[in-house]
């Protein structure tokens, strides 16, 4: 029985600022996003798509995506306007 | 102060909105409950009231609206009838385990089928344990008073719940009486402004409705249990206010009419007990020892007062304007409710139910005189010999 006083209000909790290690998803993917340096504009739609925050944006490096829990949905793949984002089935990777 | 006008049960809902500075408003239209929302969209156009108006794909996404801004920390309004109350059902639990004090206006409609426009309470009886204050006002004036406290009373920060604001379909949306329409400073001072313990910022980020494992579970339901048991003494600490401030004091509970000596008594809820306070009172001039036990609020179900209210009687007659296909008592909710207020009294009160007013139509006056006439006898033999009455056909 979880004491009253350890169960939140109304169940509300602070957003995970960092990873949960208690929830790793990266493994249920099947295709892995790759992005194309050349087309990518920097438009950051792919990154304030992602359901999961998979896509970390910098204003010196080209984006990078967060593997361990990327899902492989495919929705940055889909926003991109530019088409920079592709998808490639996971077996193809050693890793 | 406050000025008296003759106004619907519609327009009066939509006045004490607007006296509630309501921050968002989402509206789909369904009879009969639309006439607020479409006096409301006159308020905002005119520039007499400072909302958010937004129309609403359906009723689910009403709901939906009024959710998230209420976590976003708006004070928010919304409303149905009918089918479109049902359609929203999946989020109505939501909006209360996760303590957002919405309100939403019930003008109550049957469900189809037939598309039946008519009144009946069973729309808004469906969600009653969906964890929201509940109750019905059976004039104008009532539906204006109630949208004011329920507000106050599920934004009070010993409850944090939302409210259904109930009230008949056309008895009361639509027919027109004296309302006297509070202004916005006595408002004030009634109503401060909304504050929750969790609200959407992006600068703070939260999860508002995580997903849990059920280990959480018993605790996150016991909470909201406590809160909406927690509200009781709200309901009357508000009451008291309201009658202080606005010169009209509601029970909070039941209302008692004409009850002092009476033998016999019925017991409803909503519009349809303005006709039967005409019967009583007709009764009364026979010699009649008859009276009425109107509820006022619903949830959380007052027990302990209906229990003292109607043990007084040997007999009572609930009425349920509501259907509610194969239930204990065949006959309506009110009733399961009443005998389990009445548990532990034995046979001293004989309880009889009867299913009227559906479809809308009205519970007439002869309707009532049979109803006082079995409950009379009931009381004579000290039982009833028949549990429950289906209006027309089997009164």
């Amino acid at each position: 029985m979880i004491p009253l006083e350890k169960i939140p209000f109304a169940g509300t909790v602070p957003s995970p600022q960092t990873e949960n290690e208690g929830m790793i998803t990266g493994n249920w993917r099947t295709r892995r996003p790759i992005l194309d340096v050349d087309k990518c504009t920097d438009c950051r739609i792919c990154w304030i798509s992602c359901p999961d925050s998979c896509i970390n944006v910098s204003d010196t490096a080209p984006l990078t995506f967060n593997l361990k829990y990327c899902k492989g949905c495919g929705i940055c793949n889909e926003v991109c306007p530019v088409g920079a984002i592709s998808l490639v089935p996971e077996l193809d990777f050693e890793d | 102060m406050g000025v008296k006008k003759r106004i619907s049960g519609c327009v009066a809902t939509a006045n004490a909105v607007k006296l509630a500075d309501v921050d968002v408003i989402c509206s789909y239209p369904i009879r009969p409950y639309t006439g607020i929302m479409s006096e409301l969209a006159r308020m905002v156009a005119d520039g007499e009231l400072d909302a958010e108006f937004v129309h609403g794909e359906g009723e689910h996404g009403q709901l939906s609206v009024v959710y998230g801004a209420s976590a976003a920390g708006a004070r928010t309004f919304t409303g149905s009838s009918g089918v479109g109350v049902t359609y929203a059902m999946e989020v109505y639990s939501p909006i209360s385990g996760e303590r957002l004090p919405v309100q939403m206006a019930i003008a109550d409609r049957t469900l189809d089928p037939p598309g039946d426009f008519g009144s009946e309470q069973t729309d808004a009886l469906c969600c009653r344990d969906q964890g929201w204050i509940q109750g019905w006002a059976a004039t104008p004036q009532e539906a204006l008073d109630n949208t004011l406290m329920y507000y106050r009373i599920g934004e009070d920060p010993r409850v944090l719940l939302p409210q259904y604001a109930c009230q008949d379909g056309y008895f009361v949306s639509h027919i027109l009486g004296e309302v006297d329409i509070p202004d916005a400073a006595q408002v004030k001072e009634f109503l401060p402004p909304y504050k929750n313990h969790h609200v959407l910022d992006p600068r703070k980020p939260q999860i508002i409705g995580a997903q849990m494992e059920p280990k959480m579970g018993p605790g996150m339901q016991y909470q909201r249990y406590l809160a909406i048991e927690g509200a009781r003494k709200v309901i009357e600490e508000v009451h008291e206010e309201f009658g202080q401030i606005f010169g009209r004091k509601y029970a909070p509970w039941v209302e008692e009419f004409m009850t002092d000596d009476a033998e016999v008594a019925i017991f409803m809820q909503g519009g349809h007990s303005t006709t039967c306070k005409t019967v009583v009172k007709r009764l009364r001039n026979l010699g009649e020892k008859v009276g009425l036990v109107r509820l006022r609020t619903f949830r959380p179900f007052p027990t302990e007062q209906v229990r003292e209210a109607l043990s007084k009687f040997k007999a009572v007659g609930v009425v349920d304007n509501s259907v509610n296909f194969g239930i204990s008592g065949g006959a309506g909710v009110l009733l399961t409710e009443a005998r389990t207020a009445l548990y532990g009294l034995g046979d001293k009160v004989s309880t009889v139910g009867f299913v009227g007013g559906l479809g809308g139509e009205m519970i007439t006056h002869e309707e009532f005189y049979k109803m006082f006439q079995i409950l009379k006898e009931v009381a004579k033999a000290g039982k009833a010999e028949r549990q429950s009455y289906w209006l027309p056909y089997e009164l």
